[in-house]
Parts: C-alpha cells; structure tokens; sequence
C-alpha cells in the first residue's frame, strides 16, 4: 500500500505534531507514503472564492502530480479532503469545465488531470482499503476507559453530493475507530457540526461560540478527550480554548487529538513522540492515565 | 377593529399585484391564510401568455380569437379583449419589476408553444412561471412595506354586505384564534379557485373556494360554477400537475398500445389542443380499454425524445416532481398520468373593471372587487386555455388596482354592527366545536371528492349528477355532527380545514346544480347524454345564488359577443 | 406490512412547558410522502396534530420540518426512505421560536429576507419601451437563487445562526445574490457593501448545512461564494473576511514578495486578515501568538516555499485571465 501524502498547510505550519503522528501510525500500520513536496495548497475554499478557475487549475495540478508518479493521494485534512474531491466532482460532472481547467494548466504549467487520481483522507484508507480489522492486530496499547468524543468536521460531510461518506447525515467512521483502539466512543449533537474556524477572522465571537458549544456538548456527554480528522477544527478548539473558557466563563480542559494521534497512541506511541506537548491544551487526567497505565 | 381604505383577501398573483397598484396611494391590507409566498400562484408552472410577438409574428386580436375560441364561446368578448389587449404591457411590467424570464437568442422574453395558442405566445420562466412572477410581487411587497399592511395567516370568515356595499370582513388570525373585523371602504378578492374538491387534482389544499362562499353566503351569485377544468396531465393517483409545456416543447401523449391517440381527436394540433378535447380524448382512450398498466387506467406523457438537455433546461421540476412522487425519470421513461382537476371557470361575477354584480342584470355592488381565479369575469367561458389565468390574474388584478383607486374618490367607511359580525362568526365556529359530534370529517371529505371524481368529472349524465347531488345532501346533512377534537385558540388547523371542508361540500352543490341543469356539451362541461353545444338554448352564464329559504336558484345571463360568432370548434 | 413508529415533536403552550415526542404507529401506504402520513395521523388519530402545508408538490415552501433531525420538505420525501430501524422523528424546523406542535414562527426569516433590499433597482436613466434585454446567460447566472421558495429549510439547519440571530442566514444571502449578479441591477456595488458588514456574507462558516437542506437550485452556499467571488472581483476588501482571502491569494501565490510560495503562511493570514494598522485587531490574536509560542505550536518563521513553485506563481501571474476564462 503506498500513497502520495498530500499534507496541506497546516501539518506543515502550525499543525506538525500531526505530520509527526501520520508518520509514526503510518508506518506502524505499514502504509507507506511519499510526501508531495511539490504540492500546492488547495485552496481551504478561500482561493475559490477569490478566483474559482485558478482554485481548481492549483487542484488539477496536485492531482497531476500524483497522477504521474502512479500514486493515490492520501489527506490528512478534512478541509483538503473536502476541497480537492468538491474540485474533482465538479471536473467530472462537467467535461466542459475541466477542459477548460486543463487548458489553463497545461499553458501554465505544461501539466494535465486526467480524472485518473483517486483522492481519499487517511481514514477512508484505514477503513475502506487497509480494513479496522487490521488495524486491531496491530492495537499493543488498547485505550479502554478513555471516552472520546468524535468531531467531524463539515468539509467530509457536506454538501451531501461533495461527500464520500456513505450515509453522511448518520456517519459513523470515527465512532469505529475509536471502538476499535478499545476505546469508548460518546454521542452528542454537536459532532457533526461546524467549530467555527472559517469564521475565526470576520466573526471571532461566533467561531469560538461554535467550538466551545461542541466541546461543551461532549463535555456533558461525558467526553475525556476530543478527536477530528481535521486539523482546522483542532486548532480552533485547541488553540483557543483559554479564550473560550474565559468567554463562557467555565472550565473546558478538553484534549482535541488529531485522527492520527489516536491511532497512533493505540500502536503504542508515547505522548513525546506524538508531540503532543505541542497543543495549547495538554494531556488531561484521563488521558495521562489510559496511555501510562 | 381594525380600518385600512381597501381589504384585500388573497395574495396571489391577482391580490398582490392589486396592492402593489395601490400601495403609497391609500391605506391597502393583504389578508391571506399562507403567507404570500406560498399562494397557490406559486405553483404554476407552464406559462403566460401575451402576444409579444418575440418568437414569431402575433397579435393581441389572433390572442382574443384563440381565447373565445377555447372558450367555447361562452367567454364575454368584451373581457376577453381587454385582457389580450393589455397583455404585452402586463407581462413587460412584471419583467421590469425584475421578473426572472427565460429568455431567447436576442435577450427578450422566450415564448413557447401552448395548447389552444395559435402561436408561440407563452412567456415562461423554465417550468416555473407563477412561482418567478409570484416572488417577483412579493419581492416588490418588501420595496412597499410601510405602504402595505400584510395580515399573514388570518383567514377569511365573512364579507359583510349590506344594502348593495362591501364594508369590510370577518377574518381570524390563526395564530391567536381571535376573530376580527377589518373595516374598509372596498374590499377586493384574489382568494384563488375550488378544485380541492377533487379526489384527483393539481390544486393546494388552499384551494378550498373560501372566498367565493364568503361572496355566497352574503347572499351574492356565484356565475358558471359548473365549468370545471380537467388537465390532461395529472400525475396518476396524485393529481400533481405536468405542466403543458411539457407537450408545448413537443412531448407525447401516448395510450396502452403506445399509439399516439391524439390523431383520432384532433388531427391539426395533436397533443397541443385545448384542453377539455385532449382531457376528454384521455378519458375516452382509457373508457375503452386502451388505457396503460395494469388496471389500464392511466395514459403516457412521452418525453424521452426531447433529449437530457432540453428536458433539464426546459423541463426540470417536472421532471424532479415525477422523480419524487412516481421514481419515474422521464428522461429514461414515459410518465403515468391521468385528467386531473386543475382551474375554476366560475366564480364571483365581475365587470372588466372588476366590480362584482349582484345578479344576472348587471347591478353592480359597491365597493367589492374580484379578480383572478376566484373570479369570474369570463375570460375564459367554458374552458380556459394554458397560460391564460396567469394573465388573467395579472391583468386584472392590475385593473382592479385602478377600478378601486377611482371608486375612493369620495368613497367613505360605510358603518359596520362589529359586535354583531363577530358573535356570527364566532357562532359557526363554536357549532363545529361544541355539537354533540359522530363523524369524521377525513371520511365527508374523502366521499365528497370521490363522489366529485367519479360523478362529476371529465364526462358527465343525467344518472351520475343525480346520484352525486343526493350524495352530497348526505355528506352535508353528516357534516353538522362533524367531530373538531382540537379546542385550542392559537394554530388551530382543525377547525380551519373543517370551515373550508363546509365550503367545499357547499359549492360542489352548486358545480352539480348547474351540471344538472345544462343539457349541452361546451367546453370542459361533457355530458354524454347531451354531447353537442346548443347555442340556441346555452348561450348563457349560469347564475346561482341562494333564494330566501337557502334554497339553490339558478338564473341566467347572456354571453357578451361583439367580433367572433360561434363557429364549431376544430383543432 | 409493519406499522412504523412515528415520533412526533408536541407542543401546546397552554399546556406544556417544553416540547415531547409523541408516539403514533401507522402503516405506510405504498409510494405515500412523508405529508401523506402525517395528515393521515391528523385525520385519522390526533385531529390536534398542528403544521403547515399546502401545495403538497414542494413549491410553496410550507411543509418543512425536521425529519430525523435535519430540515427537509415534508411533502417531497417518500416515508419509506426516511425509516430509521422502524421509526422516524419529526420535529419543528430549528431557529425559529416555537408556536405549536410542528409550527414555528416565520418572522425571523422573513424578516432576515427584508433586510438585504430584495427587489430589483432598475437603471432609472434607461427607459425600456418593452422588456429589458437580458442575455441567457445573464439570466443563467439568476437562475438558481430565483429557485428559491422561502421554505426556510436552509435557516433551519444554518449553525451561524444557533449561535447568532442576527447574521442575515442563507436564504437572505442566496436572494440578495440574485440581485448582485441581475444585469437589470444598479445597485451591485451598493448591496456587495452592504453584505460585507458584519452580519453579512463574510459570516458565514460554511458549514454547508444550507446546501445540503435546500430542496430546490438555490443552494445558498454556493451562492453565497458567488458573492463573495464578487466582493474579490469589484475589490470591496475592506474587511477582515475579504483580507483573509487576500492573505490567501497573496502567500499561495507569493504575489507579495517574501510572504509565502504555494502554501498558506498561517503567520501572516491573522495580520493581513485584521489589516495591518488595526490596531485593536492585532492586539486580539497576540494571546493565541503567545500561546502557540509558548508551546512551538507557532508556523516555522520563515514561510514554507513548496518544490517547483515556479509552476503556481506562473498560474498567479495570470489572475485576470482566469478570472475571464471563469465568466466565458
Ligand atoms: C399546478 C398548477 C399549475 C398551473 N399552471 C398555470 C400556467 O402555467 N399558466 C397559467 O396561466 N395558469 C396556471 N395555473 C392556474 C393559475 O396558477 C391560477 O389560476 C392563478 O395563479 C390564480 O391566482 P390567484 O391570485 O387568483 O389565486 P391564488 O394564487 O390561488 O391565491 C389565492 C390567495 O387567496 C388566499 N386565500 C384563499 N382563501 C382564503 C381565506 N379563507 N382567508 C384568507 N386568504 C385566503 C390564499 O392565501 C392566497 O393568497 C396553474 C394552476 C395549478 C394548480
Ligand atoms: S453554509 Fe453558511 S449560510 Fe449555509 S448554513 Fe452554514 S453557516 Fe449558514
Ligand atoms: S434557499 Fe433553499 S432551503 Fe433556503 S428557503 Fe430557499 S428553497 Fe428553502
Ligand atoms: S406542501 Fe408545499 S412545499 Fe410541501
């Protein structure tokens, strides 16, 4: 199994701790991955609005780029993930568009898509092409008594006719993986909600609104820790989780694990090599003692 | 209480764009039972007509012939004319409101083929015409506001008449359960048709002839209420409409055997003729056996030769409506369908100015107004062609906007006995609440529309009219032990269906009244036993109203003919 | 067949003090709506069953609910297919204050729609002696939005508004957007102002809830994008949503020198985002700085300049000419 890891912007800025997870579980799991060094960003649906030609033309060239090193993508990012499928879906629904993209890409760049490249987040691979079932073989540390809220993020679930996942408005792929590492998955409303962060910018108050009533839903559920396959939906959670305290006035202290993270801790991780002293939040209580028990 | 200078009931395409005619010149409230948006308007799909001549050469007195003819020749020529005539202005208004048209190669208004229209004359928006021109005077509601008092979700109780004027109505705002008087100098109707009554029909459950009972139970005639309009498309079982434009774009109609039947009834306009003939055409394939499915009961409406493209340019919400309520795509497949009441000739008695009369001599009431479907002024006699009612509804709620502004000048609040109007309705509403009550008004309401369906359909005779009219005295007689369970003041949407459910059952006497008493055939009125038009006898509106003792009184009112004489009807 | 188990959301002001689920059991008729079967409740179980409807062919826009907890038309889902282990849950639309049973108080939405100007400001200088002129694929570009039938489906859903009532939602944004993009429109610049305020087009999350809910074309995500694609192109930046993009643009693209090469510089997106001479602005995301600092969370200083970067600054030096190609 090998892929081209496509890992946007943020496992290579303020996300790192979620290159270094990817790699560790990766391997593990024997996944192999090439990064894609040359690989642009796609775009996080702002370069779309600015410009939705180039954005697409800027999507058809990473897929390019993997088309000709014969790889599949792999995304750790939901946004990416999101954004690069709702690129290809559109190219292939409309023949005429991606003509037009190609030939833009090809004056540019001398490059062409062509529709070949399947693109697919690191937990569709787990579940669809390397099997959960694998993946508990390989589980040295099972992380029973650890109840973790899973958040998935808008950009894998919506709109329906951009998603891949098959019953998008009842999903259920973060709830097996976490069954999985023996852990207990908790329900709450919230999980399939937006955490605010596009908003972050022009509408603060709302973004962290958003985020501190998801974590607060997984909170009351019963929640030790918060796990998402997306890196923005970790920051916004992660990063600003003092100033949500302070705006709703209560205590949160609630962990927000990368996809990855959780797998890895499973195939025996420690928190150092996961780099998880990185996070604003640090490991809890319960964290602490699931992973050194 | 409250005052405004004009009522209006209904905020349709007739009602709204009335208001928008007197907005920021009087005082102007909008009742209706929905909000505007959700006006039944809203649902026309297929066209407008008017002869822009953007497609091909046309005129507005080619309209007024095609119109007359469709009519059957029961139209009045005189209403007819002024609306054809007013026609292109109407419908460029209502683009320069910023109505969203389809539009052709050079930018103007596209215009599709229609049944009946001996010219490429409907404007269309896709297949979602009245839903475009409908937002467009809603929109426009928004630019008028502090002009327009909008009573959203109130119904209609009464008119109150007295003494030849209109003072004002008795409405109930559904959300409180309070009854209201609303006083006004003139009050309009755009309060929309009647087909409700119909097991298989294309209408909204609005649909339930409010306004026209209210107009009837004043004590004023309702005019040719047996002309009701059978659409050939209909989907099957579900009444839901396939817009002509389907077959204005060049659809089929195909039977059981796959034959394209439309040839042995009108050999010229095929699929495209008026209405009542292909209905009938329908009807009498399936009476005969070549009928399609199992119970060889429905036809096939055809469209798999149009292409994908011009089905999804030209066609999508029907296409998307069939998909949703039969899993048929028309794209791959034919679509069941079957006749389906869609459009109310009758209605409230008006001039071209829209005044309401009070009897067959032309007396005129002061300060009421009607216009749109629930009107009927005749512009379309005995059998309306496609894309004419949106017109008519534009057209003259437009006129009726000027005809109100006018009669103002020097009109003042006539009085009114408030205490009395509510302690009347108040008193309807606590019989259907506090009778001892047996029955169930889903089973009146269901027998109502199978007996309608069956009995005073698309055909009609002697036998079945009479048994309909003894059926309804039955449901009518059940009705005033109708069970209401639901005792509660705000949102109470039973004893609303239950008012309109006395209305429904009221009228349908009146469609029988004036079915049994025509012997001819014209129009969408088919009787078996009297299968030709009798110009020597019918060439007349009927009149029905209540005598003193509640009993049904049918009078008479000749047509107005000035440029076409009746000529057979061949397409 | 088995009957199914419908869980229907009561509410009776008079009586209760919060909402419940009610339990009623029917058997689905053959190919029947998800309306059919609730009127068949109201008219053959509970006549005090109280909701809106009336077209029944998903035009008029009264019919929507929740249904297993997202919004949709009543009238245009086939009952069987909203079956959930024997049971489906019905319950009135979100973000909107409760009136009865499944019927919430419209005003909000409707109100929401009043503010965004939602009628067509013709050219006053030019007289039209017949219809204005307008290109198919003018009209292709209203299209969509014009779909809309004010069903509220789309405000239901919409998580901006669980958290703020006074954002202008999809359905105000989708209509307003059929008025920017309306070549019979003079007011383009006057209304992309308007929508850039806060409250406006710039505050939606892009949760995608609307898109998703929406049952006709008008899809307000999407047109919300065009919208802002508009706000870019008539350059009205002048706001912390706009400069984000623009901070986007200018690090991927590295079309301001030193600022990035094909990836997203997050150093530099907070700052350009606030604008660089707000003061207040900077000063409020100082605290996530430290924090990120403090953990070396904080993006590597120098900017990230991916391999062959030559290739994307080509396709920015282009930025016009994909933008034209875009509207052909
Ligand atoms: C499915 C369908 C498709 C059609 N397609 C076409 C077409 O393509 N072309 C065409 O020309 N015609 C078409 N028609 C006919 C046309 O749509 C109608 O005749 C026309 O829109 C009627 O407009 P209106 O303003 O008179 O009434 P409506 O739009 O029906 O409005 C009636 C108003 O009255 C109000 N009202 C009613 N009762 C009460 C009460 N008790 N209290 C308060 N308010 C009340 C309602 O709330 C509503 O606002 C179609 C009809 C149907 C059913
Ligand atoms: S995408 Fe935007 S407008 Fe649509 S529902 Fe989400 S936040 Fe609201
Ligand atoms: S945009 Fe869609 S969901 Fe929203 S009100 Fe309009 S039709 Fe309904
Ligand atoms: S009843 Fe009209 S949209 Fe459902």
């Amino acid at each position: 199994m090998k892929y081209a890891l496509y890992t946007g912007c943020v496992a290579k800025g303020a996300g790192r701790e979620l290159m270094s997870a990817t790699v560790y579980a990766a391997e593990r799991l024997g996944i192999q991955i090439r990064e894609m060094k040359d690989a642009s960003c796609c775009g996080a649906g702002a370069i779309q609005e600015d410009n939705p030609l180039l954005a697409d033309a800027l999507n058809a060239r990473t897929f390019s780029l993997a088309e000709e090193q014969g790889l599949d993508i792999m995304t750790i990012c939901g946004t990416c993930q999101g954004v690069m499928r709702t690129a290809q879906i559109k190219m292939e629904h409309n023949p005429a568009h991606k003509e037009r993209v190609n030939a833009a890409l090809k004056r540019d760049s001398g490059r062409e898509y062509q529709g070949k490249v399947k693109v697919k987040h690191f937990y569709q691979i787990v579940e669809e092409d390397y099997g959960l079932e694998n993946l508990v073989k390989r589980v040295t540390r099972k992380l029973t008594g650890l109840k973790v809220a899973p958040f998935y993020g808008c950009y894998v679930l919506r709109p329906h006719e951009y998603s891949d996942t098959k019953v998008p408005d009842r999903p259920d792929y973060l709830e097996k993986l976490i069954a999985a590492v023996g852990a207990t998955p908790v329900d709450y409303a919230e999980k399939q909600k937006c955490c605010g962060f596009p908003i972050l910018m022009p509408n603060k108050a709302n973004a962290l609104q958003l985020s501190g009533n998801a974590m607060i839903g997984a909170l009351k559920a019963g929640a030790d820790v918060i796990v998402t396959p997306c890196p923005l939906c970790h920051l916004n959670m992660d990063s600003y989780q003092p100033e949500i305290e302070e705006m709703l006035d209560r205590k949160i202290n609630m962990p927000v694990l990368h996809y990855p993270q959780l797998i890895a801790l499973a195939l025996g991780a420690n928190l150092d090599e996961l780099k998880m002293n990185t996070h604003v939040v640090l490991p809890n209580e319960k964290l602490l003692e699931v992973v050194n028990r | 209480m409250r005052k405004h200078d004009v009522v209006i009931v209904g905020a349709g395409l007739a009602g709204l764009r009335a208001a928008l005619e007197l907005a920021g010149k009087v005082d102007v409230a909008v009742v209706s039972k929905v909000y505007p948006s959700r006006s039944h308007s809203g649902a026309a799909q297929g066209g407008v007509a008017a002869a822009m001549a953007n497609e091909s050469d046309d005129s507005p007195e080619l309209h007024m012939y095609d119109t007359v003819k469709g009519s059957d020749y029961l139209g009045d020529q005189d209403a007819i004319e002024i609306m054809t005539h007013d026609a292109p202005i109407t419908i460029t208004e209502m683009e320069h409101l910023g109505c969203v048209f389809s539009r052709d190669a050079e930018g103007r208004i596209a215009q599709r083929e229609f049944g009946g229209h001996s010219k490429p004359r409907a404007c269309y928006a896709a297949d979602r015409t009245g839903h475009a021109m409908l937002h467009t005077l809603y929109e426009q509601s928004f630019k008028y506001k502090k002009d327009i008092t909008f009573y959203n979700e109130w119904y209609l109780l009464d008119l109150i008449y007295q003494d030849g004027s209109a003072r004002g109505i008795v409405a109930m705002d559904m959300k409180t359960g309070d009854i209201e008087v609303i006083h006004a100098k003139a009050v309009l109707f755009g309060t929309g048709g009647y087909g409700r009554a119909y097991k298989i029909t294309s209408n909204a459950f609005a649909n339930t002839g409010d306004g026209i009972m209210a107009a009837y139970r004043a004590g004023l005639p309702l005019e040719d209420m047996e002309f009701v309009q059978f659409h050939p498309t209909g989907l099957y079982q579900q009444g839901i409409l396939m817009s002509e434009a389907a077959r204005g774009e060049g659809g089929y109609l195909l039977n059981g055997n796959m034959e394209r039947f439309m040839e042995r009834y009108a050999k010229s306009r095929m699929e495209l003729a008026p209405r009542d003939i292909v209905s009938r055409a329908e009807q009498s394939e399936i009476n005969e056996g070549r009928g399609a499915g199992p119970n060889k009961d429905y036809i096939y409406i055809d469209l798999r030769h149009l292409g994908r493209e011009k089905i999804l340019e030209k066609l999508p919400q029907i296409r998307q409506l069939a998909i949703d309520f039969l899993g048929v795509d028309c794209i791959d497949n034919p679509i069941p369908i079957q006749p389906t009441a869609h459009y109310s000739m009758g209605g409230i008695p008006a001039s071209k100015d829209c005044e309401v009369y009070s009897d067959e001599k032309g007396t005129i009431v002061k300060g009421f107004y009607a216009a749109g479907e629930c009107s009927c002024i005749s512009v379309h006699g005995a059998n309306r062609l496609g894309t004419n009612s949106l017109l008519d509804a534009t057209v003259f709620g437009r006129r009726a906007g000027k005809s109100i502004l006018n009669y103002l000048v020097g009109a003042k609040h006539e009085p009114v006995n408030e205490a009395e109007e509510k302690r009347k309705a108040r008193k309807r509403i606590d019989d259907l609440l506090y009778t001892p009550s047996t029955e169930s008004a889903n089973n009146i309401r269901n027998e109502l529309k199978e007996a309608m369906t069956t009995n005073v359909g698309v055909y009609r005779d002697k036998e079945r009219l009479a048994a309909a009219h003894k059926k309804l005295k039955e449901l009518q007689q059940r009705f005033t032990k109708v069970r209401v369970e639901d005792k509660g003041k705000v949102f109470n949407t039973e004893i609303i269906e239950a008012l309109e459910l006395a209305n429904m059952l009221a009228y349908s006497e009146l469609i029988i009244a004036g079915a049994e008493a025509r012997t001819e055939s014209r129009g969408a009125h088919a009787r078996v036993d009297y299968p030709t038009r009798d110009d020597v006898n019918w060439m007349k509106h009927t009149m029905v109203s209540a005598g003193a003792d509640g009993a049904i009184q049918l009078k008479y009112k000749p047509v107005v003919v000035t440029k076409h004489q009746p000529e057979e009807r061949k397409y | 067949m088995a009957k199914t188990k419908f869980l229907v959301s009561r509410y009776d002001a008079a009586r209760d003090t919060k909402p419940y689920l009610q339990e009623f059991r029917l058997e689905i008729p053959q190919g029947a709506t998800l309306l059919d079967c609730i009127n068949l409740i109201k008219w053959t179980q509970d006549g005090t069953l109280t909701y809106r409807m009336s077209c029944r062919s998903a035009i008029c826009g009264s019919c929507s609910m929740k249904v297993n907890g997202h919004a949709r038309l009543a009238c245009k889902t086939q009952a069987a297919d909203v079956v959930i282990d024997g049971a489906v849950t019905i319950e009135p639309m979100g973000n909107l204050p409760l009136i009865r049973d499944l019927a919430v108080d419209l005003e909000p939405f409707f109100d929401s729609i009043d503010r965004v100007k939602p009628y067509l400001v013709p050219d006053e200088s030019r007289q039209w002696k017949r219809e204005m002129l307008q290109s198919h694929d003018d009209y292709r570009k209203i299209e969509d939005a014009s779909t809309c039938i004010m069903c509220a489906s789309c405000w239901s859903d919409c998580n901006v508004l669980e958290v703020d009532p006074r954002f202008l939602g999809p359905a105000a944004l989708a209509k307003a957007q059929r008025f920017v993009h309306d070549s019979r429109d003079s007011d383009t610049i006057g209304r992309i102002e308007f929508l850039s305020r806060v409250t406006g087009m710039w505050d939606c999350t892009h949760c995608a809830e609307c898109a998703t809910r929406c049952p006709t074309d008008a899809k307000p995500l999407f047109r919300i994008k065009e919208l802002r694609t508009a706000a870019m192109t008539h350059k009205i930046t002048n706001n912390n949503g706009a400069r984000h993009v623009l901070a986007f643009r200018e690090s991927v693209g590295g079309t301001v020198p030193g600022i990035g090469g094909g990836m997203l510089n997050e150093n530099y997106i907070p700052v350009r985002s606030v604008g660089f001479f707000n003061l207040d602005g900077i000063l409020s995301i100082i605290p996530v700085g430290v924090r990120m600092i403090i953990r070396g969370k904080n993006p590597p200083i120098l900017p990230h300049i991916i391999d062959k970067f030559g290739e994307v600054r080509a396709m920015f030096r282009r930025f016009n000419d994909y933008r034209k190609e875009y509207r052909k």
